[in-house]
């Protein structure tokens, strides 16, 4: 963990400081922050320093909270946390919703191999991992949103007018075209996944003398050949969490929807290099505990492996 | 009055894959009476293993059986139900299978695998049924069963998981016993122990069993009469006794001679070629191409089971003519 | 004595094949590949105009839906959608396949080293391998693209997004690589090699990198298909090149305009779904005939 951390420091505070430092960088871009903040990002930085030490400095603030200040003025940290809020709901809702559906379904295809519903499933599934998330959105919403108008085509919540009557449904309104697109491409993950799995482990010995015991076809399958195929499973759902919130910037832009990869993704455009810099430490934090779950989660289900 | 307990007769049971059909079991039939102990031998791919998971009716897809009857104490298994076969899979039919470590399942302790089956078949709350599993484990000879009971299979050695898989196998007291290569992949010194086990056992429990093998070793020290397989149809069927002393087909004389012996002076005999293809079998007689015997009519006909005494059957065109090695016994 | 059927070819590849040529998604995959690779190559003669050309807006076609003239429309700007996915082509396919062959090198390179030898040397590169592929990739490349972008002269070009895509996208070779040359490292034919005096260099080239070859042409594959994806994403964001033709550049130019001209959003991605199908389909299909699976 610490390692990939130090490895995601390195690169970003390398990448920052590839103009020489952080500010020559800023200037570079579109902006033109008031000489207050430049001030306040050259104490930031301690530019008076070798590079090193520069490095250091900004690790320690890092570890205490201490992000900076973005161009615009505001302190990093204060607007990192509801951005992050706003992302969390939408990725968490669609992995759930992607687990929920895709391990019953991924199930169903494995028992009924070759047969026209699991070509079926498997081939939306193969539509699925091939396809730019993002692109997806777009689609729905030139379909859902412009031509028909039953949802909204942007951001989390409205300004004007409230969709569906109340604020509660009017989030809940602007939430499902963006949850529908990233909960198809975990579903497409995890049902392939579940589907391969189950296949592999159904053509085990051990399944075979669990039906000669007169065990149950229910028991069977969930029990006995679900619970050794769940494990990979729950590794891979780890990493795509980790490749969904890497891949939030895109997302997040097609639908305005006002989270940490849509600032990400105006933060880089305009060099704004303490926000961008901050938000991607909180990501790859958000990625490292997902991991962290993760191997708990695998060493929880599968006795052979112990944690280190 | 010797009982039939289980008569399979004239199976066929095919594996329709992407490359062709796998005649796995091709016209096999098998008489076992009630309370012996019979072999099923034969190479890799004579479909023994295929037979046993027919009779139990859980070959795995894309499996079928196609054609044939099977009876066991006189009931047509073929037209029961899946639920009313279940109900037999336990307390009346049983296999151990091969290898104990893919045979168990790798993330329930001994106890949940064993407890599941018995709190399934026989009527006990939790706590009874771990105390049968308890008592279960001891009957087969593991020491300190309480800790082999929470025990992961993966912490335990090769003999002992095999021991807790026919623990598994007899927990509901089965009628009649698959025994699928249960020492193969165990340790020559751990094979014996376990081989005494099941000869035990099967007094105990006054159990009909089927020994699955491929080594004529075993077949003469547990069996009482041999049904010799070969690509997936009966090659012999005799009283052990009878085999091994005057063989009928050039496969069982020739498996008799790959087994070495002390006594033994001349070099062994490798029966040679290789185990055929079941998508597309051999015309004719199914063992010609590696038969040294093997004259024109092998290849154009296939030759029927014929009596050749009382309870020994041979499927050979020579079988009259030919005069085949057997082996004091 | 009687005849043994005639013996066919038994070596691993030759099966493979065969396999590969059994299984009809796979060839669907191959298929469609290799019509975008001719496209991608005979682009500056099938395309009617040149790449980020204006043209049509001189000829008063500007922001026209799909017409026979105009099979996927045009941009407001006056660019073609139909000339430009066919550029898109060969610049994605160039991409997608130059990262993949870049990225192929180095994860061989540093799993075999990984997986084949003991000691400090190891360790780091395992270290490496892990770093790199926890770490949110696609964040990082576009941070460098950016930065790039702004700081070299000549703007980013493909080979510098290439050089980017490659930097990042090595680890899952890599471990790969890593755990394959493990597990054969322990087995006999390589203890025999080493009890015949090979050097560690003559068996990790002559005897394992053959052996390790069939997951990573399936990996392989399927990375290219990721790095289109990448690409794509990357372009769309804005944070490509602004003057090469790429899909993704398309789709960012069409989002601006998705109210009006709907066509230059669906038809270039219709174009990466299909192409990036193809290689998944296609490196599903190497991986199903290169592992065998059948019950014989």
């Amino acid at each position: 963990m610490i390692p990939v951390f130090l490895g995601v420091a390195i690169l970003t505070f390398g990448v920052g400081n590839a103009a020489g430092n952080p500010i020559d960088l800023i200037r570079a871009g579109l902006k033109y922050p008031s000489p207050a903040v430049l001030e306040a990002l050259t104490r930031y930085y301690h530019l008076d320093r070798p590079v090193w030490e520069r490095f250091l400095y900004w690790l320690w603030d890092l570890l205490h909270g201490n992000l900076g200040v973005s161009i615009s003025g505001r302190p990093v940290l204060s607007q990192i946390g509801p951005w992050t809020i706003t992302t969390l709901e939408l990725q968490i809702l669609s992995l759930l919703l992607a687990v929920v559906i895709g391990i019953p379904v991924g199930v169903y295809s494995s028992k009924h191999q070759y047969s026209k519903m699991d070509y079926a499933i498997t081939t939306t599934a193969i539509f699925g991992y091939s396809m730019p998330t993002f692109w997806l959105g777009i689609m729905l919403i030139v379909v859902f949103s412009l031509d028909l108008g039953w949802l909204p085509s942007s951001g989390a919540a409205s300004v004007s007018y409230l969709w569906w009557g109340n604020p509660f449904l009017d989030w809940l309104a602007h939430l499902i075209l963006p949850t529908l697109v990233l909960t198809y491409v975990g579903l497409a993950t995890i049902v392939r996944l579940v589907r391969a799995n189950m296949l592999e482990v159904m053509r085990q010995d051990y399944i075979l003398a669990a039906r000669a015991s007169g065990l149950s076809e229910r028991t069977v399958t969930y029990r006995y050949a679900l619970r050794n195929a769940i494990s990979p499973v729950v590794t891979i759902i780890g990493l795509g969490f980790g490749a969904a919130l890497g891949g939030a910037p895109a997302l997040e832009t097609t639908f305005s929807w006002p989270g940490l990869g849509y600032a990400f993704t105006q933060a880089a455009l305009t060099l704004d290099i303490p926000l961008v810099e901050g938000i991607t430490i909180i990501i790859t934090l958000m990625v490292l505990i997902a991991n962290l779950i993760t191997d708990l989660a695998y060493a929880f289900l599968d006795p052979r492996v112990t944690i280190e | 009055m010797v009982e039939k307990l289980l008569e399979i007769s004239n199976l066929r049971t095919y594996f329709f894959t992407e490359a062709g059909v796998v005649k796995a079991v091709d016209g096999i039939s098998v008489e076992v009476n009630k309370g012996k102990t019979i072999g099923l031998v034969g190479e890799s791919g004579s479909g023994k293993s295929v037979t046993a998971q027919s009779v139990l009716r859980i070959v795995p897809r894309p499996g079928r059986i196609v054609d044939g009857s099977i009876r066991f104490a006189g009931e047509d298994l073929l037209s029961k139900s899946e639920n009313e076969m279940r109900k037999l899979r336990g307390p009346q039919m049983a296999i151990v299978f091969q290898d104990p470590t893919t045979s168990l399942n790798p993330v329930y302790t001994v106890e949940k695998q064993l407890t599941d089956i018995l709190m399934l078949h026989k009527d006990l709350t939790k706590a009874e049924a771990s105390k049968t599993a308890l008592s279960l484990l001891q009957h087969v000879g593991i020491q300190e069963p309480e800790k082999r009971l929470k025990a992961y299979p993966h912490e335990l050695s090769g003999g002992m998981k095999q021991r807790i898989a026919i623990a598994r196998a007899l927990s509901c007291e089965p009628t009649l016993l698959f025994a699928d290569e249960p020492t193969t992949n165990l340790d020559v010194t751990i094979q014996a122990q376990v081989l005494e086990l099941l000869k035990q056992l099967q007094k105990e429990y006054g159990m009909t069993m089927v020994m699955i093998t491929h080594d004529m070793g075993i077949v003469a020290d547990m069996t009482e009469r041999v049904t010799v397989l070969y690509a997936g149809k009966v090659m012999e069927v005799a009283d052990t006794h009878t085999l091994f002393t005057s063989p009928k087909h050039p496969y069982t004389e020739a498996l008799l001679k790959a087994v070495p012996s002390v006594k033994q002076t001349r070099a062994l005999e490798v029966i040679p070629g290789n185990i055929p293809n079941l998508i597309e079998p051999p015309t004719g007689c199914v063992f010609h191409p590696r038969c040294k015997y093997a004259k024109e009519i092998c290849v154009k006909s296939e030759p029927a089971l014929e009596k050749v005494e009382n309870g020994h059957d041979v499927a050979c065109h020579f079988w009259r003519d030919l005069k085949l090695e057997g082996r004091g016994r | 004595m009687p005849e043994e059927r005639g013996k066919r070819g038994a070596s691993q590849w030759a099966v493979a094949w065969r396999r590969f040529k059994r299984n009809k998604s796979a060839l669907i995959g191959s298929a469609i590949v290799v019509f975008f690779v001719a496209v991608a190559l005979l682009a500056p003669y099938i395309a009617p105009y040149p790449a980020r050309s204006y043209l049509p807006l001189y000829e008063g076609d500007a922001g026209s839906p799909p017409s026979f003239k105009h099979p996927f429309g045009v941009e407001d700007s006056g660019i073609d959608v139909f000339s430009e996915t066919i550029h898109g082509t060969t610049n994605d396919l160039y991409v997608g396949l130059a990262a993949t062959l870049i990225t192929t090198l180095i994860g061989v390179a540093v799993g075999a080293v990984a997986g084949y030898f003991k000691g400090a040397i190891s360790d780091v590169l395992l270290g490496l391998t892990q770093v790199f592929f926890v770490i949110p990739v696609l964040l990082l490349i576009l941070l460098f693209a950016r930065v790039f972008s702004v700081l070299v002269f000549r703007g980013l070009g493909l080979t510098l997004i290439v050089l980017i895509l490659s930097f990042f996208g090595w680890s899952s070779i890599a471990f790969i690589v890593r755990g394959e040359t493990l597990r054969l490292k322990e087995m006999e034919f390589i203890q025999a090699a080493r009890a015949l005096g090979a050097s560690s260099y003559r068996i990790l080239f002559r005897h394992i990198v053959p052996n390790i070859l069939s997951p990573v042409i399936v990996v392989a594959t399927l990375n290219i298909a990721g790095f289109i994806l990448t690409e794509v994403v990357v372009s769309f964001l804005g944070f490509g090149d602004a003057n090469t033709s790429t899909w993704g550049l398309l789709l960012n130019e069409g989002f601006s305009f998705i109210r009006t001209d709907w066509w230059v959003s669906l038809f270039p991605g219709i174009a990466v779904v299909v192409c990036v199908l193809g290689f998944n389909v296609m490196g599903d299909g190497l991986s199903d005939a290169l592992n065998p699976r059948l019950r014989e």
